[in-house]
């Protein structure tokens, strides 16, 4: 039995039984090689859920939105357990509120050129951190040797040169805010570029503005990413967010100890919202 | 529509010296939304007030600006003055245009367009300002002391004498600390015991004083005026209310157990007091040593107790009280040389001991009766080696710090070696001889006349032979090996703060600097006050200090206390952080950041989309939120915000900065 049939018996089950009363997968489009998130809610649907290695949408997220209506089951690999470790971390959701089915995933690749998408090429963890059952064995897939290469590129550059780089990627933002919206650490009631009495930043779209708002989202999700790179897969510009989220991640890194997050339900809380004393204060 | 007054002051010379006044006023005229703007020689002098409170009623003003000196200077000053007024003292902005511009700027043009930023600045945020009220705090007119040495008693019976009761937790048997273990103090050199133990009976029989000794303190719950302290009470297997203290269970009890009171030099029994003079005058059982507890057989204390006080079925009591204020006096221990001076020996050579084994070994009821003996063969030391700042002053292996009392100390037991053998020989290595304070430095040239031979280098090695401490060492002042044939080596330990003060202090959430001493809140200003509002410092658990300076410090702080607890009510600051429950996610950012632990995550309801739904929400505490806005900036949705200091008032600040 493939990881697809177990997922789909067992959704049926689930459903059925009322274990769940929504199951999250996803459905293949016209071709097999199309997929989109598939919602359920009826044990008949239980079959055109497909499980293949076009499956690009990290499906956390959706969680989020159907977990009012009960509790839910979903199917997680490596980035969809951490997105859901994310949101129970972050008492978005409660653990009880999902049932998760594993599956090893050795990467998916891009529906057209059938070549490995660049998010799961730099993926760490294929393999889902937390789930309730396994569909399949875990694919157990070696990391990628360097975590923080595209990083380094960007800090050869010369100051201006780094400069005129992100000029360039920010002239380019439509602030679509997809990034936002398919990230599962952007969990805000009500997102900071929402709030008009406050006006953090402006609604025009110029560089100045599109800069402030990329990077203040960079700092607010920077101690919580889980790196799928879904903000930059969902960027109908093509734009190299995971870049700057790697390089906060990588400053993190050097002043606060190796750390990865969204990796268990436990984890410490983030260096940037502890308080303590021996902090270091170079700029006092 | 407000209607915004701006009152600008020259203060003599000290704006209008470099700011031009006049300039700043007629641009003020041209912000939105004021109504009157007016410039005075001293607007806080009492022509200058009086001109504020007229021009208020007379242009109906309902938001003040005042541009002058920093608002830590009169703040205060402006917000009594509004109090008067129909309008709200928290709608009042400070425009610092002294401090932060006159004073530091001497172009006068330049000092001008910055004095008229910050006017701007000040305008737009005070008509973003809402009306504030403080609440009042009950005080509970009691106050907890932890820690029963000498700034411990002292803080207690200042504050029992004003007429406030007051409970001490001591976790040791006895009160009394370090100071009692002491033989005699310097400079006065008048006899330890015999001006602590006065104070002890003092405290042991004050009226309005509870001690509570072999007692720790367990949780702590509440704020200022507030505080619920639930108190363990080690099992003393002694029944209080009926021992005598006659001591018979003392004199009959066959196990020995190694006696930390004289610094491991002696042995105790199981059943025992601190030492003759404690207070309470009571026995307690060490339950790990007792042959009874351990083993199950003996009993001879219950056989011989003539009031049947012994119960060996006694248990751990808690009790949980509200105090008003909380006094630590945790106080200090000695640094563990014995690891960081292997080249002292490591603790192999029996007569290498601490300064406090040779106060122990001076004292008439030590363990030697007052004679000084070598601890290995009991004979009298000829040739004894002090050696001062072993752990401090030493960041490579110890502490970076200073020890405060141990130059005076050494200087002390020099003089009292020489003293009692007259025919002996002492020589102190030091780093520097330090000694500020009354008497003191006359003190330090009596040791020396007395024939103490100071070295000012450090021994770098020390080894046994032929029953001799070979102590290699250099002079600096003259660049020679020296080489002392000893028979005693006194080690003039660093203080560190007592065990156990990081897990109590975090349960206060009382600082701790990088060496765990408690730390307070102003190093100059507000000395024994902390960062948490109701909790005070007393003494040793600061910072290392000698005992005048304790006291000093204990008076200090039952002054505080003292001033506390004479408020039925406090008027609570009412410029504290705010949920935004409608956008707070209760994921708990905030509470982590929070340095007073005035945050917890609760469960509420609420009415969303014509559904009932509970979710986490933040909570603050107003009693203890101090309004540092630390989880203002650490909220990502915004939803803390800083009454008085919003988040919209700071934005607006920020667009009239950036107009031009």
């Amino acid at each position: 039995m493939t990881a697809q049939d177990t997922i789909r018996a067992r959704a049926r089950e689930l459903l059925e039984n009322g274990e769940v009363t929504t199951f999250i997968g996803w459905e293949s489009g016209r071709f097999e090689n199309q997929t989109t998130p598939l919602v359920i809610t009826d044990a008949s649907d239980a079959d055109k859920l497909v499980c293949n290695e076009y499956c690009v949408n990290t499906l956390a997220k959706y969680a989020r939105d159907v977990v009012t209506r009960g509790k839910v089951g979903m199917v997680v690999r490596g980035c969809d357990s951490r997105g859901i470790v994310r949101l129970i971390n972050d008492q978005v959701i409660n653990r009880e509120d999902v049932y998760l089915i594993g599956v090893g995933c050795a990467g998916v690749r891009d529906r057209k050129t059938g070549e490995l998408l660049k998010k799961c090429a730099e993926c760490r963890h294929g393999d889902p951190v937390i789930c309730d059952e396994m569909a399949g064995d875990a694919a157990g897939r070696p990391q990628p040797s360097e975590r923080f290469k595209e990083v380094h590129e960007v800090e050869l550059m010369t100051q201006p040169e780094r400069s005129r780089y992100f000029e360039g990627v920010y002239a380019k933002c439509i602030r679509c805010y997809a990034c936002r919206d398919v990230c599962p650490c952007c969990t805000c009631r009500e997102c900071f570029v929402d709030q008009r009495r406050e006006n953090w930043v402006g609604k025009q779209n110029n560089v100045a503005e599109n800069r402030f708002y990329s990077l203040t989202r960079v700092m607010h999700i920077a101690d919580r990413c889980i790196e799928c790179g879904e903000c930059e897969r969902a960027c109908p510009m093509g734009l190299p967010l995971m870049k700057l989220n790697r390089k906060v991640i990588k400053d993190l890194n050097d002043l606060f100890g190796e750390f990865e997050s969204s990796m268990t339900l436990d984890e410490e809380p983030g260096k940037l919202i502890t308080y303590d004393l021996v902090d270091c204060e170079e700029f006092m | 529509m407000s209607r915004i007054g701006v009152f600008i002051c020259y203060c003599g010379s000290n704006i209008a010296g470099t700011v031009d006044v006049e300039a700043v006023a007629e641009m003020a005229r041209t912000l939105p939304d004021v109504v009157h703007v007016e410039t005075n020689k001293y607007t806080c002098s009492d022509p200058g007030q009086e001109g504020v409170r007229n021009a208020i009623i007379s242009h109906e003003i309902d938001r003040v600006v005042v541009a002058a000196c920093s608002p830590r200077m009169h703040e205060p000053t402006w917000r009594k003055l509004l109090a008067d007024t129909p309008v709200n003292p928290y709608m009042l902005e400070v425009a610092n245009i002294r401090e932060q511009c006159s004073w530091v700027h001497k172009d006068r043009e330049v000092a001008t367009a910055k004095a008229m930023d910050l006017v701007k600045m000040a305008v737009a945020k005070v008509a973003r300002l809402q009306p504030l009220h403080s609440t009042e705090i009950p005080v509970h007119k009691k106050a907890l002391v932890i820690g029963g040495g000498i700034a411990g008693m002292q803080t207690a019976l200042d504050i029992a004498d004003a007429g406030f009761k007051v409970t001490i937790v001591e976790r040791e048997t006895s009160l009394g600390g370090k100071m009692v273990m002491l033989d005699k103090t310097f400079p006065t050199m008048d006899c330890s015991a015999c001006i602590c133990t006065p104070k002890m009976s003092e405290v042991g029989n004050h009226p309005n004083i509870t001690v509570k000794s072999y007692s720790e303190v367990e949780n702590v719950s509440g704020y200022i005026g507030n505080f619920e302290v639930t108190i363990r009470e080690k099992a003393k297997y002694i029944d209080y209310n009926l021992c005598t203290g006659c001591g018979a269970c003392e004199t009959k009890c066959p196990q020995k157990v190694v006696n930390d009171f004289e610094q491991g030099m002696s042995e105790r029994t199981a059943i025992y007091k601190m030492f003759p003079q404690a207070v309470p005058a009571k026995p307690v059982i060490d339950a790990a040593h007792c042959r009874k507890l351990a083993q199950g057989k003996c009993g001879v204390c219950a056989k011989v107790c003539p009031t049947g006080a012994i119960n060996y079925e006694d248990e751990d009591k808690l009790t949980t009280e509200t105090y008003g204020a909380v006094v630590f006096a945790t106080g200090y221990k000695l640094i563990d040389w014995k690891p960081l001076y292997p080249e002292y020996g490591g603790g192999a050579y029996p007569d290498v001991i601490t300064g406090l084994q040779f106060e122990r070994l001076v004292n008439a009821s030590g363990p030697t009766e007052g004679h000084i003996l070598r601890p290995s063969d009991n004979s009298e030391p000829k040739d004894v080696v002090i050696i001062k700042c072993v752990g401090s002053r030493d960041p490579n292996k110890g502490k970076a710090y200073c020890s405060r009392a141990c130059c005076m100390y050494s200087a002390k037991h020099a003089h009292q070696y020489l003293d009692k053998v007259p025919d002996g020989r002492c020589y102190v290595f030091y780093m520097d001889v330090r000694t500020p304070g009354k008497g003191y430095d006359e003190f330090y040239m009596n040791t020396l006349h007395d024939g103490a031979q100071y070295i000012r280098g450090r021994v770098s090695k020390i080894y046994q032979e032929g029953g001799k401490l070979i102590c290699k060492g250099e002079d600096t002042l003259t660049s020679q090996q020296v080489t002392v044939e000893a028979d005693m080596v006194v080690l003039e330990t660093a203080m560190v703060p007592a065990d156990g003060i990081d897990e109590l202090a975090a349960k206060f959430t009382v600082g701790r600097d990088a060496d765990s001493w408690l730390v307070e809140a102003h190093a100059k200003l507000r000395p024994v006050e902390t960062n948490t509002a109701g909790i005070y410092l007393a003494g040793t658990c600061q910072g290392p200090k000698d005992i005048p300076d304790s006291v000093c410090q204990a008076g200090a702080a039952a002054s505080k206390v003292i001033g506390l607890l004479n408020k039925d009510v406090l008027q609570s600051n009412p410029q504290i952080s705010h949920v935004n429950e409608a956008i707070c996610q209760g994921d708990g950012a905030c509470v982590g950041i929070c340095p007073y632990g005035a945050i917890q995550i609760v469960q509420k309801t609420f009415r969303e989309n014509s559904r009932k739904v509970t979710r986490p929400v933040a909570q603050v505490n107003p009693g203890l939120c101090q309004g540092c806005g630390a989880c203002t900036v650490t909220c990502r949705a915004g939803a803390m915000d800083l009454l008085g200091y919003t988040n919209e008032s700071i934005m607006r600040e920020v667009d009239a900065l950036c107009q031009w």
